[in-house]
């Protein structure tokens, strides 16, 4: 099983320079590392959630409430630190342990509840972007203007660069290190993956399969966090409608990335590099001159494509074979 | 008797009394709520749905996903739309439109059985695709000016009650029969179970993949077609996000995501419940911007509750089972 | 084993970055060399950015754009995601200015959302215009305005209050659009509310509901409302969604203007219908198509490097003359001699009578 995932992030590595070529040779403005590197600014929430839900679905479950979330810890972070009046680092860090209360409501209902992670998610996903809503609502600020004013240091999370790599390049490596280092180096994360491939054998070999499935939740509803307060970063304004279109992506990021989404398989060194693909796609299509709302076509294109083109599954190369070779004896 | 207490033990029966309780907790706060005008109007609102949650059914019983009904509703209405807007005749435009949801659960068969793509990135991927070929379809623009007799057909009532959610209900009941009593119809569910030993049985399990995703396409453009009759007008983003609510619904009726245990009655009522929610709370006079909140509180509780109570309606069973076999 | 391999991994691409920051260098520096050439203004390139793509308003402000566009002899590439959002609108920005675009016309999602963003561009030396639904003044030059939140919401109150026997008499009225989370919508609905407050005091607000731009939910919120309010006098959708589905709301009960009054904004070609069955006697709009060809206009014009100062008349082919207001006039503290708004100089009910001269 663990043989799989090379093969696959070998594949995806290749596609991602495979258009790289492409689209450079379509507009040559493309070849340039700053608006490459820059890119990083528009899916690194993306990423983000996308690197901690492939941990919630490696265990056979499903995170979509971390849309919500984003929404919720932007509009926490904005009320605190400018209408409450407490200091940016301290309501960044309530915001984002918000978004771990959520993921810990999620786990719990889910793990602990027996209830299908989807719709427990779902739920969550109206319930927690209708806080974020009423929070707004109730806390007399208009709740179309965003809540802005926030200070340079708090901007620069999103906007800074150091030594010319943007901030969102380095943040996007930091948290795909920290998902590698639990997912593939603790025991945290074996037991994710033994969790997922038959929960009650896990049981039955002593691992807390409750407790690791509900923390993967934690962790997923943190992730959300830490994206919403870079989102709320980058666009240097609070809103409670954040995130709601991050949807899609984040569960092709995850699937596109080779994580199986009956659990069990996967990695987030796929769920990186479908990220980069996908995220250079987008920029290269819209400089070729494509307008943005055709751009899901080649997204849904590339996702039947590459899933069954470039076998993820042993099966198919099999089924492949077998059509092959009964053509050529009904040929021959 | 016995058959009465099977009926109550019915998951469906619990779905039933939620929609029940729904009803009275909002009738007491507005009577109005409870009038026939108004449960009228509910079942009329939630046909969509109904029709979404039937073909969602099939797939989910064969323990398969369909994200993609909500593009293939937007592309038939589209299509339907623009047939009956340049004067097409309206059997043309029917029928054309559900050739479309065939051809998509073809297509998305196709990919789950040939290719062996998880039908989550096959249905989440022609999803992407069907939009964007609606969007084309349209050249971007929203399609209006549909003729008052096709809009009239969602309006005709007889005895009182909507004649459109009379054909809906009364096709669900067919529906619920066909896959509880016929031989075949009770392929899905077995194939949902135990898909190895439906092979074993001999049951052509890749065919009937194959006719879950058919189904689930035709049922969305058939729901494509009631939107196009009852609100009039396609916009380029109809149907966008609803594969969500149809999915929540199914749940909440009883149906399990991973295949095997279900009805369509279930997620027929499902369906209902979810969107006399949103109406329920506009009766209720509650500030609008409360309603995301309440909904999603409302689908959690259900749901919690009603895993709470299969958890100790299986352990009661389980300790009877138990007792039998030791004494 | 596999740790050596994704080293590997990382390796090649460190390397192939470095590579393409040498190549990417040489882009940069011949492609600058190119910015300093004088520009053909056939080439002039003006992205249109509407809030979402897939709405007919929008698609018809598309329209007048590449209409002007044609006439005068430049390009504009219409750009946006279906989703409305601030995200998606930064992203569309961005990919604006890497394309090198020379100027972009938005209509914004957010007021200050788009701040960073435009920013850059301005930066980048991509001139901004807005249209529709403006920014923060700082980081554009002209915004084409279609009317302060005042004339749209008294615009919106006085199509009400026109159809009334007796306006001045206790009313009961209801609000129906989007989202409470939209900018202009919401601004128009707050001047709205301060005028009823001051100009018809006896009238109720009994609610405010929100469609969220999804036509199945607001047709069924628009039937909730007629059904939990039976005595409303006025439901006003100043939503391009919300309004024809309250209208095939009150159709589908058979009410008629007499009955309840409908109004809002919408475009004429979605509501024709309703004005020619009786359901609604009037609406209104501006014409978005003049709206969005003087935005391209205007970007084309400060794309060629020519100045727009508050106060400057400007002479736009086929519309005749417009003249650039403070930004006072809607309410910023913002001004600078280069920073203005353009105000369209009408709005238009549309009713039986007219609705048949305009499609869009």
């Amino acid at each position: 099983m663990l043989n799989k995932i090379p093969k696959w992030n070998l594949t995806l590595f290749v596609l991602i320079i495979a258009e790289m070529i492409v689209f450079g040779m379509i507009n040559p403005r493309f070849w340039n590392v700053t608006i490459l590197l820059n890119s990083f600014n528009d899916f690194i929430a993306i990423s983000i959630i996308g690197f901690f839900v492939t941990l919630v679905v490696i265990t056979g479950g499903i995170d979509i409430s971390g849309v919500s979330i984003i929404g919720l810890t932007s509009v926490v972070t904005g009320l605190l630190s400018q209408v409450v009046g407490i200091n940016i680092w301290g309501s960044i860090l309530c915001a984002i342990l918000i978004g771990g209360l959520c993921g810990l409501l999620n786990g719990v209902l889910i793990a602990y509840g027996r209830v299908q992670a989807m719709v427990i998610t779902l739920g969550g996903m109206l319930l927690y972007s209708g806080i974020a809503i009423v929070l707004v609502g109730l806390s007399g600020v208009s709740t179309y203007e965003g809540i802005s004013g926030f200070p340079e240091d708090f901007s620069s999370i999103a906007n800074g660069e150091v030594m010319g790599i943007p901030h969102s390049v380095i943040l996007f490596i930091i948290m795909f290190l920290i998902a590698y280092i639990l997912l593939h180096r603790t025991k945290y994360g074996r037991y994710i993956y033994l969790t997922g491939i038959n929960q009650n054998t896990a049981d039955y070999s002593g691992i807390n399969t409750k407790r690791i499935i509900a923390s993967s939740y934690v962790l997923s509803g943190l992730s959300a966090g830490i994206a919403g307060v870079v989102l709320t970063s980058y666009l240097g304004s609070a809103r409670a409608d954040y995130g709601s279109e991050y949807l899609m992506p984040i569960l092709t990021v995850v699937v596109l990335g080779g994580t199986l989404i009956t659990g069990g398989k996967g990695g987030v060194v796929g769920t990186a590099l479908a990220s980069i693909l996908l995220g250079f796609m987008q920029i290269g299509l819209q400089m070729a001159g494509v307008s943005t709302q055709y751009i899901g076509l080649a997204t849904g294109v590339l996702l039947i494509v590459s899933v069954a083109f470039l076998g993820i599954n042993p099966e198919f190369r099999l089924n492949m074979k077998r059509i092959l070779t009964q053509k050529q004896h009904i040929g021959g | 008797m016995p058959r009465v207490r099977k009926i109550f033990k019915q998951r469906e029966f619990r779905t039933f009394l939620f929609l029940v309780l729904l009803f009275m907790v909002v009738g007491f706060i507005n009577s109005d709520y409870l009038s026939l005008q108004n449960i009228d109007r509910s079942l009329k609102s939630s046909l969509l749905y109904i029709v979404l949650a039937v073909g969602m059914t099939f797939v989910l019983l064969t323990g398969n996903l369909d994200i993609s009904v909500g593009g293939t509703l937007g592309l038939s209405a589209a299509v339907c739309g623009t047939i009956l807007r340049d004067g097409g005749n309206i059997f043309l435009a029917v029928i054309t439109a559900i050739l479309i949801g065939a051809i998509i659960g073809l297509i998305n068969g196709f990919g789950v059985i040939k290719l062996k793509i998880s039908s989550f990135i096959m249905t989440l991927a022609i999803l992407s695709i069907t939009r964007v070929v609606q969007v084309i379809y349209t050249d971007g623009k929203w399609v209006e000016n549909i003729p008052a007799n096709f809009k009239e057909l969602s309006n005709i009532d007889i005895f009182g009650i909507n004649l459109l959610s009379f054909i809906v209900i009364v096709g669900v009941i067919f529906v619920q029969l066909y896959l509880s009593r016929s031989s075949k119809g009770r392929y899905y569910n077995a194939i949902g179970d135990n898909a190895g030993g439906a092979i074993s049985l001999g049951i052509p399990v890749n065919r009937y993949i194959a006719y879950s995703f058919v189904i689930s396409g035709i049922c969305a453009s058939l729901a494509g077609l009631i939107f196009v009759s009852q609100i009039g007008f396609v916009s380029t983003n109809a149907g966008a996000g609803i594969e969500l609510t149809v999915i929540a619904a199914c749940v909440l009726g009883g149906v399990s995501l991973i295949g095997g245990i279900g009805t369509v009655v279930g997620a027929g009522l499902g369906a209902i419940i979810l969107t006399s929610i949103n109406s329920a709370l506009v009766f209720m006079k509650v500030p609008a911007f409360w309603n995301d909140t309440i909904s999603g509180s409302l689908l959690i509780i259900i749901v919690v509750i009603d895993a709470l109570l299969a958890f100790h309606a299986n352990k009661k069973a389980k300790k009877l089972r138990l007792n039998a076999r030791v004494l | 084993m596999r740790k050596i391999k994704s080293i590997k991994i990382v390796s090649i691409m460190a390397i192939l970055t470095l590579l393409l920051a040498a190549c990417g260098s040489n882009e940069n520096s011949s492609g600058d060399g190119d910015g300093g050439k004088k520009k053909d203004p056939k080439d002039t390139q003006v992205v249109f950015i509407p809030k979402m793509t897939g709405n007919a308003f929008f698609e018809s402000g598309n329209d007048g754009a590449q209409e002007m566009a044609k006439k005068v002899g430049f390009k504009v590439k219409y750009d946006g995601a279906p989703e409305g959002t601030v995200a998606n609108q930064v992203q569309i920005i961005n990919s604006a200015v890497n394309s090198g675009a020379d100027a972009i016309a938005i209509s914004s999602v957010s007021s200050d959302g788009l701040n960073q963003a435009l920013k850059k561009a301005l930066d980048a030396g991509v001139k901004v215009v807005t249209w529709d639904s403006d920014v923060d003044p700082k980081y554009r030059s002209v915004y084409v305005d279609q009317g302060t939140p005042d004339i749209l919401g008294k615009m919106l109150i006085d199509m009400a209050a026109q159809q009334m026997d007796k306006p001045d008499e206790a009313k009961k009225i209801a609000w129906f659009y989007s989202s409470p989370t939209v900018p202009d919508q919401n601004s128009w609905v707050k001047a709205a509310n301060q005028y009823i407050k001051e100009k018809y005091p006896k009238w109720e607000v009994v609610t405010t509901q929100f469609g969220d731009a999804n036509e199945q939910k607001s047709l069924q919120v628009g039937e909730s409302i007629l059904s939990s309010y039976p005595d409303i006098d006025a439901v006003i959708c100043p939503d391009s969604t919300a309004l024809p589905a309250m209208a095939q709301a009150a159709e589908n009960k058979g009410l008629k203007a007499d009955d309840v009054i409908i109004t809002g904004f919408a475009s004429p070609n979605s509501m024709r219908q309703f004005i020619e069955n009786g359901t609604i006697n009037n609406h209104g709009l501006w014409d978005v198509k003049d709206q969005g060809a003087l935005a391209v206009y205007v970007a084309y014009w400060l794309a060629q490097g020519k100045e727009l100062k508050v106060g400057d008349s400007l002479d736009v082919p086929d519309m005749g003359s417009v003249k650039v207001e403070p930004n006072t006039i809607q309410g910023y503290d913002y001004t600078a001699d280069d920073s203005g708004i353009i105000v369209l100089p009408e709005r238009i009910v549309f009713t039986k009578d007219n609705t048949n001269d305009y499609d869009f």
